[in-house]
């Protein structure tokens, strides 16, 4: 683990100056120099390497955020942002040491919900569990997209990082659903992205209902890790809640059938989500920690909520999709559906923790570390991905815990190998699996997401030079003294 | 690989922390309500004051990434135990998380000492047998005030805090016991150890346990009885932790209400016409699951009209007595029950009642303090201020 005495960091003003001055903006409280606070923020659940920061504050207000990133950029020192620390990729472990903000104890307030133009203003503190209890209890008619992330990661944390969610089928990526963007840059000026842009003063609550036709400012932050600015409220959509909801789950037999059930389900654009995962996934989730697949077993079981205004909506979403079966098996695919409902009563409660989201997953909290190569896949290529990764799996001994989803009815896809493990006995077997499995999938054109530094290491060498020197361009562009959470993508 | 001490009493569940808990931050609301539960992270918010963070310097101090400071000690022991984070998390290890904090506290004990002033626990009680540091009592003189024989059937084991604080209660219980026809008596008990285990200061704990079984199988008891939940947690679930199992059974006052009240014996000649609201505590509700039963016998007192806080039973707002806090962290500790009477106030009910002595002391402080217009009273309380008669 990195220390401060290692890193050049307080060239230009002392450690002790700088506690001084975090204190001045944030108040004693609200500051921590103390290795016992510091160390829970050192590393992640991963196998990414840890680093200590050497403040964590707790900001409350832009103001105070102006402050710092104007006397870190005098300064050179490094800041990181925080909100859970969940994100699976080491994006909050500080790679250069400097200062965490940890955004989720008081910059959290739900700013404004818009029932007109269905929105969310949002401060990057909010989470999953709190924004859905606030909807539940104040606006039922309007639900957000969850993903299967533990209730208390980050709702902005994961549109800005193009996260995936229970309505992915229908809208695609979380970054596509970000109406609006506050951000502080690197000169400690406050910029309105969005159509939220008119005005001078602070932005009217009811201004943040879109994202175009202006350039697209959105971009300079989106997926970039923090490396760009500081965002500090994030408007997101929010979509109508309809009464009748029913989840579906298909069994698939032979190994790469998944692919063509899901890309077919995907196309007739009756469900809201569709999520696959490998039968040793759903063993998990009847409680066998380390189950192995028996010989006559399915091999995937995937999950199609579907929701309808009316029970007759309903009725033809449900007729649509079973003709859609009906063909995938005449094709003689081996594919069976059945009613999730029945299916968790016949096993156990645990399986509605996929279900009824936010909600932790139990099959992730096994263990002590969890990792994984969470990557946008071409959906035409699933079935060589799984081909080649599954057998991975089995050469480290490790049940194979292969996710998918399909994005925005089959335009994109995701794959994601999972890797759950014991931190302190197993890890450098597990990042071993986890490299090998990077380096066939990066072959086959997926494209990881919330990338810990050592893949994106692996990416540069494949990126075209052109990408590189625009995306270097405009990172030293945006941050010249490079303290936007240094070391992310290399930087 | 890490190795563990193998004399810690903790060893297993410090090894535990090492294998377990990504760090989900589960722990730290109600789940699915959502809801704020943790005491000790809502007061001090940074990781290292949520189970998580706990769990992550468990791991810090045995790789030796942490060194030991006294900086340690206030993420390490401000923490009422409460158990709130167990009863959210939903990993295998949710049902162990607190012993993994004792454990944590218990080597942390061995490196830095205890939080301030919570060695007092332990020197009062190498003094006088009890954490407050009162004289022990016998209690031959309850024997005799109440004309207890030297051997019985059920021993009621009153507790420290009852019989050193909370003698209202004490009394209560005893009269209780009396109008039922209990055979009873009393011993010369020494502290049940809860305080100490719960601050990781266990050099005289198997010593403690070792004498009050001594001391109740001296009476020739068969059953044991205590009004106290923090000591009903202990003899029920710690003596055989601590590898101290005996041969009787462990009753809280409560549980022979109830059978009473259930075989028809409790016969009301008065009501409580009183809202009262009940607030669960940590040591009979999420540490020992016991949350239908109080209210049970609540709703079956005449007149008594029982109403729950926002936050009730496993999603109970803690009163902040517990793990060593009110030693520890006095002011702290009466601004957690602060909250709670700020949550029974909304109820509009007049009288809060708990069924632990512990709780009773923390709430009435709290009461005194920010003067709420509210009575604090033990459920044995309530029973004792009404006309009852029992059928023997």
């Amino acid at each position: 683990m990195t220390e401060t005495k290692q890193r050049k960091i307080y060239d230009k003003v002392s450690k002790e100056k700088v506690e001084q001055k975090l204190i001045e903006i944030f108040g004693s409280e609200n500051v921590t120099g103390k290795s016992v606070d510091l160390y829970p923020y050192s590393y992640d659940m991963t196998e990414c390497e840890a680093h200590m920061p050497d403040f964590v504050v707790l900001p409350e207000n832009e103001e105070q955020l102006v402050r710092l990133v104007k006397y870190c950029n005098t300064n050179a020192i490094p800041i990181v942002p925080y909100i859970s620390g969940n994100n699976v990729g080491g994006l909050t472990i500080p790679e250069k040491g400097g200062i965490v903000i940890d955004f989720g104890k008081k910059m959290n307030r739900i700013l404004h919900i818009d029932e007109n133009m269905m929105y969310a203003l949002l401060e990057p503190g909010v989470t999953f569990g709190q924004l859905y209890k606030y909807l539940e209890d104040n606006y039922p008619h309007l639900r957000y997209s969850y993903p299967f992330a533990p209730p208390y990661a980050g709702v902005v944390g994961n549109a800005i990082l193009s996260g995936m969610n229970n309505l992915s089928c229908k809208i695609g990526s979380m970054g596509d659903s970000i109406n609006g963007l506050e951000v502080i840059t690197a000169d400690g000026s406050i910029a309105r992205i969005g159509s939220c842009f008119y005005g001078k003063d602070e932005a009217d609550d009811d201004s943040w209902w879109c994202r175009y036709p202006m350039p697209d400012l959105m971009g300079l932050f989106i997926n970039w890790q923090g490396m760009t600015g500081l965002v500090t409220k994030c408007a997101v959509q929010l979509w109508p809640n309809p009464p009748f909801k029913k989840t579906y789950l298909a069994i698939v037999f032979g190994l790469e059938a998944i692919a063509p059930v899901m890309r077919e389900v995907g196309r007739i654009e009756v469900v809201d989500d569709i999520s696959a995962v490998s039968i040793e996934v759903v063993k998990m989730a009847i409680e066998i920690p380390e189950p192995t697949k028996i010989e006559g077993e399915p091999d995937f079981a995937a999950l199609f909520p579907v929701s309808a205004k009316t029970e007759n909506q309903m009725n033809a979403k449900k007729e649509i999709l079973d003709s859609t079966i009906k063909k995938l098996q005449d094709q003689g695919i081996k594919v069976i559906l059945v009613d999730v409902d029945e299916f968790s009563r016949l096993f156990n409660l645990r399986v509605r923790c996929y279900l009824d989201l936010p909600s932790v997953v139990l099959t992730l909290v096994e263990y002590s570390g969890l990792t994984w190569f969470g990557s946008y896949a071409p959906t035409h290529k699933l079935e060589e991905l799984i081909r080649e990764v599954y057998p991975i799996f089995l050469k480290y001994n490790v049940p194979p815990f292969i996710y998918m989803k399909i994005m925005k009815h089959g335009h994109y896809g995701i794959f994601r190998p999972i890797i759950r493990y014991k931190k302190f006995e197993n890890e450098e077997k597990i990042h071993q699996l986890l490299e090998e499995i990077t380096e066939v999938c990066i072959n086959k054109g997926c494209i990881p997401y919330k990338t810990p530094v050592w893949m994106t290491e692996k990416m540069r060498k494949k990126i075209n030079p052109g990408w590189l020197k625009l995306f270097d361009k405009i990172k030293n562009c945006m941050d010249p003294n490079n303290i936007f959470n240094p070391g992310r993508w290399n930087t | 690989m890490v190795e563990v001490d193998d004399s810690l009493l903790g060893k297993e569940f410090l090894e535990m922390a090492l294998d377990r808990c990504i760090k989900c931050s589960t722990c730290k609301y109600g789940y699915k309500t959502f809801d704020k539960t943790c005491p000790s992270g809502e007061k001090f918010l940074f990781e290292s004051y949520w189970a998580s963070g706990r769990i992550r310097i468990i791991r810090g101090v045995l790789s030796g990434e942490l060194e030991w400071s006294d900086e340690l000690k206030d993420p390490i022991f401000a923490c009422p135990t409460c158990g709130a984070c167990m009863d959210s998390c939903q990993a295998p290890h949710a049902d162990y998380i607190v012993d993994m904090i004792e454990a944590l506290r218990e080597l942390a004990v061995r490196h830095i000492g205890p939080a301030d002033r919570q060695e007092l626990l332990v020197s009062r009680c190498e003094e006088n047998c009890n954490p407050y540091g009162e004289e022990n009592s016998d209690n031959e003189e309850l024997k005799k005030k109440y004309n207890l024989p030297d051997k019985a059937e059920w021993v009621y084991f009153i507790g420290c805090t009852s019989n050193y604080r909370q003698q209202s209660l004490r009394d209560a219980t005893l009269r209780f016991l009396k109008k039922a026809g209990i055979a009873f008596t009393l011993i010369d008990e020494h502290c049940c150890t809860s305080p100490m285990i719960r601050t990781g200061q266990t050099s005289i704990v198997k010593e403690y346990m070792k004498y009050n079984i001594a001391q109740i199988e001296k009476a020739g008891a068969s059953k044991v009885i205590t009004s106290c939940a923090g000591c009903y947690r202990t003899l029920k679930r710690d003596f055989d932790k601590f590898g101290e199992p005996y041969n009787f059974e462990v009753f809280h006052s409560l549980e022979l209400v109830k059978q009473l009240m259930d075989e028809g014996k409790i016969k009301f000649k008065s009501s409580y016409d009183k809202t009262v609201t009940y607030h669960d505590p940590c040591h009979l509700g999420r540490h020992m699951g016991i949350y239908e039963l109080p209210r049970e016998v609540y709703r079956r007192i005449p007149g008594l009209n029982l109403v729950e806080m926002k936050r009730n039973r496993n999603f109970a707002w803690c009163c902040g007595a517990g793990g060593g806090v009110k030693i520890g962290y006095p002011d702290w500790s009466v601004e957690i029950s602060k909250e709670r009477l700020e949550e029974a106030s909304e109820t509009r009910a007049k009288v809060v009642s708990s069924t632990c002595p512990f709780c009773r002391t923390n709430l009435s402080d709290a009461a005194e303090k920010y003067k709420f217009d509210l009575q604090i009273l033990d459920l044995m309380e309530i029973l004792d201020q009404l006309d009852i008669e029992i059928l023997n």
